[in-house]
């Protein structure tokens, strides 16, 4: 069943079209990752599916609704009820704390609720740093509080925007191990990556040039 | 934990985790704030201060006897228990009367007053020497004293002359060698005897009349005809004795003692009213610039001896009041029924009230500019605030944050800021009146309670107005292109 489905998006930038006619379909529970050289669109796929813009032609279905006709007030109620953002550069809120900066994803979602907000630390292995400022963590800490951040209202899809960009072997393996999981749950995964290790983690890979689906590689050792 | 901790928690954090950004503008709205307190406090105290200041202008109120009745020092006393203790500032009464310097063949106006309230009613009056402390001094205008060579430590002798006849009660301006003694007493069968006199130079009768009509006229009714038993008084001084100066009237004697008994009585009468003269030690001399130079002062108490009266002419009061509590005074006196009148020295009051209400225009211009400064200085700061932390901003809007929830946490933490920077700004701007206060008046003042609550409300008005433009700046970033990576 399709959580998400493209139609013939295209996004223009003046004379640049920075995504042209490009359609997809993704699964629920599919694991999906978006790879392609810089200035080929990624990053703008990402943030018309994540409600953050809006495509200049085309439909975008989420849950079967077309988002690329909302407006941008109910863009922010799908987004805060949908989907978990991960970002490359690991945006904190630099004055809170790591489990505050989870609970801001409470906050604006249903609840704050800091048990919960610990446990999903936890999960990243961060639980003994929930009380560190966002400049006493390493980048790698930093992403896996993201991760957390993403997961804490069990959003349906997370996109995550080259996760692992800035990350050492090590942080990318546990991030990674994390999709897994989430993978497991049932969660809905979209990563954009220029790295093949991450790419080859997924289902599928969706190769973007130039704004368009350049090819789209299957990965047959998928081991769920 | 509900959503309210947690936003009271971000703001805390954003403020206390953020401070040097915060700090400037707690600094800028406490400033602003401080400002406001102390012109607030200013604004009201101002006017009780100015007022006590300007009464060193002089007095702003005259009592006066209403016409045909006097004023004593009861009728004084009286009359200012009716002013609030605090309004009372200062009330000098004064009762003038023209006394005679015998040896320089010249006449002064002296007052009688009350020289510690003259310091209060007239504090512009300069002293060469010391104000009169005990009796028989007084206090000399540097006119007088030029024109007669007086100085400090030497003396004048003043002499009162009687304003008026004795026992006739007939007011007449100046006593002359010559005035008249009138009397009356009974004679026979009780009806009364009239008789006047005039005295000489040597105070001897040089004239006598007398009116005997209500007597038997073959008897007692002579002796207003006979003239050798009138005769006899001509050249005697007063009193007489029957039988030894007079010799009754043949058949006549109860109305000559009659008339005998009315020239002594009227002469005892008129004995207290007689001609007096004191020396006074001179112990200042008075500078004023003005009319009060010619004049010689005097304590009241010196006043009431020579001329043996308790009557004042005029009070001069000085009292701390805008000029409607003054006209509310005013009334009052004079519905009183003391058969006083009260009157504002117009020139005074007005001006008062003219400056007053100049500074307090001053004061508020003053106050409406530095609120409108801090306000600039709050927004440029938030507006700083706002770019500087557009990438949170974005991000926020990227966890979900609707527009309202980013102008709410913006305006919390400008609310927050107003309401730290309205405290500060109401203990410090207290402080600050207190300084101008002290310095400029010379008085301290009362904390009005208000002042608080007043401040921070308006800090955190202006606070939230200041974030107006910041807020409308925030709300219009674009997540997608504060993630994109810049
Ligand atoms: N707001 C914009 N205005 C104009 N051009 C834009 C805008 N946003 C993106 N572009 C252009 O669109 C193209 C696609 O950009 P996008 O950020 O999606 O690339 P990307 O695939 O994410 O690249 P990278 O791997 O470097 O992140 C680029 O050429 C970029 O310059
Ligand atoms: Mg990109």
């Amino acid at each position: 069943m399709a959580l998400l489905e493209l139609k013939n998006i295209s996004k223009i930038y003046g004379e640049l079209k920075a995504l042209d006619n490009v359609s997809l379909h993704v699964d629920k529970g599919e694991w999906v990752a978006i790879m392609g050289p810089s200035g080929s669109g990624k990053s703008t796929m990402m943030n018309i599916i994540g409600c953050m813009d809006k495509p200049t032609k085309g439909e975008v279905l989420l849950d079967n609704v077309d988002i690329s006709k909302e407006s941008s007030k109910h863009l922010t109620d799908i987004r805060r009820d949908k989907i978990g953002l991960i970002f490359q550069q690991f945006h904190m809120v630099n004055y809170l704390t790591a489990v505050e900066n989870v609970m801001v994803s409470q906050y604006y979602h249903s609840m704050p609720d800091e048990e919960e907000a610990l446990e999903a630390l936890g999960r990243v292995g961060l639980r003994e740093r929930a009380r560190h400022l966002p400049s006493q963590l390493s980048g790698g800490e930093q992403q896996r509080v993201c991760v957390a951040r993403a997961l804490i209202n069990h959003p349906e899809l997370i996109l995550a925007d080259e996760p692992t960009g800035n990350l050492d072997e090590a942080n990318e393996n546990i991030v990674l191990e994390l999709f897994r999981q989430l993978h497991r749950e049932g969660t809905t995964l979209i990563v954009v990556t220029h790295d093949p290790e991450v790419a080859e983690a997924a289902q599928r890979t969706i190769v973007l040039e130039h704004g368009r689906v350049a090819r789209e590689i299957i990965n047959e050792n998928f081991v769920d | 934990m509900t959503k309210r901790r947690m936003f009271l928690r971000m703001i805390t954090a954003s403020l206390l985790r953020r401070r040097s950004r915060m700090l400037i503008a707690l600094l800028s709205i406490g400033i602003g704030a401080t400002i406001l307190a102390g012109m607030v406090t200013i604004y009201y105290d101002v006017p009780r201060q100015m007022r006590a200041q300007m009464r060193s202008y002089g007095a702003n109120m005259l009592l006066l006897p209403e016409d045909g009745e006097t004023l004593n020092s009861e009728k004084l006393a009286n009359t200012l228990s009716q002013f609030p203790e605090d309004a009372l500032v200062g009330a000098a009464p004064y009762r003038y009367v023209r006394l005679d310097m015998t040896s320089r063949q010249q006449s002064f106006t002296t007052a009688g007053t009350d020289f510690e309230q003259v310091l209060k009613t007239s504090p512009y009056f300069s002293v060469e020497g010391e104000y009169p402390s005990g009796t028989r001094q007084v206090l000399v205008g540097k006119e007088i004293a030029d024109t007669i060579g007086v100085k400090v430590g030497s003396s004048m002798e003043l002499t009162w002359q009687p304003a008026v006849t004795a026992s006739t009660g007939d007011p007449s301006d100046d006593w002359q060698p010559g005035a008249a003694l009138a009397g009356s007493a009974e004679g026979f069968g009780g009806s009364m005897v009239s008789v006047t006199a005039k005295l000489d130079d040597e105070a001897k009768i040089s004239e006598i009349t007398v009116d005997a009509s209500t007597q038997t006229p073959e008897y007692g009714g002579r002796t207003a005809e006979d003239k050798p038993f009138l005769k006899q008084f001509i050249g005697k001084a007063l009193p007489l004795e029957m039988g030894g100066d007079i010799d009754a009237l043949t058949g006549a004697t109860v109305t000559s003692t009659a008339v005998v008994e009315a020239l002594n009585t009227s002469h005892a009468a008129a004995a207290g009213a007689q001609p007096r003269t004191v020396r006074y030690d001179v112990t200042g001399i008075l500078v004023t610039g003005g009319e009060e130079e010619g004049y010689v002062f005097m304590s009241l108490e010196d006043m009431q001896s020579l001329t043996g009266e308790d009557k004042l002419d005029v009070a001069e009061l000085s009292v701390s009041a805008d000029e409607e509590q003054l006209n509310g005074y005013v009334e009052n006196i004079t519905q009183s029924g003391q058969g006083v009148t009260a009157r504002l020295v117009k020139r005074v009051t007005k001006s008062e009230t003219a400056v007053l209400g100049k500074l307090q225009a001053l004061v508020f211009l003053v106050t409406v500019v530095v609120l409108l400064l801090t306000m600039i200085c709050v927004s440029t700061t938030m507006m700083a605030v706002v770019s500087e932390r557009r990438r949170e901003i974005g991000l926020r809007k990227a966890l979900g944050a609707s527009d309202n929830s980013i102008r709410v946490e913006f305006l919390g933490e400008g609310m927050f800021l107003g309401m730290l920077g309205g405290v500060l700004g109401a203990v410090l701007g207290f402080v600050f009146a207190q300084v101008v206060s002290v310095n400029v008046f010379g008085s301290s003042i009362t904390f009005q309670p208000l002042l608080l609550p007043i401040t921070v409300i308006v800090s955190m008005a202006i606070a939230a107005l200041s974030c107006l433009m910041p807020i409308r700046r925030a709300v219009a970033i674009d997540p997608a292109l504060v993630l994109k990576g810049e």
